[in-house]
């Protein structure tokens, strides 16, 4: 697979946008189950009550991979890692759109053999359109 | 000299250690180590330049790169134009015996790392497919290694006379340091480690 | 009971390391996350169902190793905000096992009043299941 032609036909644009309501109780049991103890994230009473840093991580959008996206994964594939940056609090009833685009494509290979990396750039805005967080997926597939 | 023989950088795709903070870390701690050598996967990085951190901590700090091949990954020390020109270096396809033949052609040294890996580690290939001539020195303390990887590559080593070196294979700062590789020679630059590596001037050591 | 004192960024040094742990990764707290997360796979809520797909038992959503790593953070140094945190998954983590979260200081930044930590999660045979960085802005001084 010639992956420097994939890396430029499918890098850069975006493919894909979705709304995602944030509800309380998910803010809290995602905050409570990775072991918060900071009321800011515990207490939906407290002033500053918003959803744990890396909570827009568990968003993905409609499609994962652009409409046509070669079939690379014949032997499946895995969650590689992932980076998330914090730009501002997400709140209870706030209405997040996420806006997709592959960002980078590379391969190498590791303990489970040959992978192709695909990074997936997800960006999400609040309903008043600013910036809360950017995460980056590595989705790996396995030829 | 002890040297940290395999280690990556924020230049790697996986690598999230600023070189600078490795020189403080190594400091901070107080580690054995007179420097080490920035193994970068699937690339030789030409462009940095660490000798005002050299001077700043009073390290060695050398380039090198991790490549990949039919046999697994392999480090290969001493890389420069010929070498570059020589075969692709982001290819994850090489032959293990062209990246031997032409380290050898322009004065560069190719070492197996992780050979107890599975799929990246020369153990199993050779399982399937026998040994690979030109091989001299294979990583026997790789500080990324699970279970009993490291004993395999001992025992490759020992099967086939290979000497064998010492590397943290560290992606962040902290796991710099793991193991090393001591040098009965002082060591100034790139091309004096390959000749001490053919020389076989060296020990595999840890510390930890 | 008072809240936490703000850790301050001249509180800290390099080298420094955070209180490691054991966090809890029983099946019942990692169905409480996958429940909030929306993520129904099996592998993540039952061993067998895992182990039928390969895996030696239900394995921990990388997302939540990722989430336990910053609420470490916050217990380090409460009020302060993790800026960025990049981790890989570099072996799964086991439901039910007693994996350890660590840290520590490997960067500060005066001028961001940022602080950079390594993390990792290690099995109980000390093998590195995830690793990272995370970028942690800390507070200027301590209110009152």
């Amino acid at each position: 697979m010639d992956i420097a032609s994939l890396k430029k036909e499918w890098t850069g644009f975006e493919f894909d946008t979705a709304d995602f309501v944030v509800e309380e109780q998910e803010m809290l049991d995602f905050a409570l189950a990775c072991g918060e103890v900071e009321p800011r994230y515990t207490d939906a009473t407290h002033a500053d009550f918003q959803a744990p840093t890396t909570f827009t991580s568990k968003f993905s959008g409609r499609r994962i991979l652009p409409k046509d996206f070669p079939r690379i994964a014949k032997r499946g594939g895995f969650d590689a890692g992932k980076c998330v940056e914090f730009h501002a609090p997400v709140r209870a009833g706030d209405t997040i759109t996420g806006a997709s685009r592959i960002h980078d494509i590379y391969e190498k290979t590791g303990r489970s053999g040959p992978m192709i990396f695909i990074v997936h750039r997800m960006e999400f805005r609040n309903q008043r359109r600013e910036l809360v967080s950017i995460v980056d997926w590595r989705m790996v597939q396995q030829p | 000299m002890i040297l940290d023989l395999h280690n990556h950088s924020v230049a790697s795709d996986d690598g999230r250690a600023k070189v600078e903070n490795y020189c403080q870390w190594i400091s901070n701690r107080k580690l054995p180590l007179d420097g080490f050598v920035l193994t970068e996967h699937r690339q030789f990085d030409q462009a940095s330049d660490y000798r005002a951190l050299e001077d700043e901590y009073g390290l060695l700090v050398l380039k090198a790169s991790e490549v990949e091949t039919d046999y697994g990954h392999v480090l290969v020390y001493g890389v420069n134009e010929d070498l570059l020109h020589a075969f692709d270096f982001t290819s994850i396809n090489l032959s293990l015996e062209l990246v031997i033949k032409e380290a050898d052609r322009c004065g560069a040294i190719a070492v197996p790392c992780h050979p107890g890996r599975p799929k990246v580690g020369m153990c199993a290939h050779y399982a399937e497919r026998g040994p690979v001539e030109g091989v001299s020195v294979i990583e026997t303390y790789n500080g990324g290694s699970r279970g009993d990887e490291n004993e395999r590559a001992l025992e490759l080593a020992k099967t086939h006379g290979y000497a064998g070196i010492g590397g943290s294979d560290a992606h962040i700062v902290s796991h710099i340091g793991r193991y090393g590789t001591k040098i009965d020679r002082e060591i100034k630059d790139e091309e004096d480690l390959v000749r001490a590596l053919r020389d076989g001037a060296f020990e595999a050591v840890t510390w930890t | 009971m008072p809240a936490p004192e703000k850790k301050r960024f001249e509180d800290v040094s390099f080298g420094e390391d955070l209180e490691s742990g054991s966090p809890d990764v029983s099946l019942e707290t990692v169905k409480r996350f996958t429940r909030a997360s929306g993520m129904k796979f099996g592998r993540f809520t039952d061993h067998e169902f895992a182990r039928k797909e390969g895996l030696p038992g239900a394995i921990v959503p990388g997302i939540m190793s990722q989430g336990l790593l910053v609420g470490m953070i916050h217990r380090w140094a409460p009020g302060s905000t993790v800026v960025k945190i990049d981790t890989v998954f570099r072996a799964p983590v086991l439901v039910d096992s007693t994996p350890q979260c660590r840290g520590v200081v490997t960067d500060l930044d005066a001028d961001a009043r940022q602080v950079e930590v390594d993390l990792t999660i290690v099995n109980e045979a000390n093998e590195t299941r995830v690793l990272g960085t995370a970028t942690v802005r800390l507070q200027a001084d301590n209110p009152q």
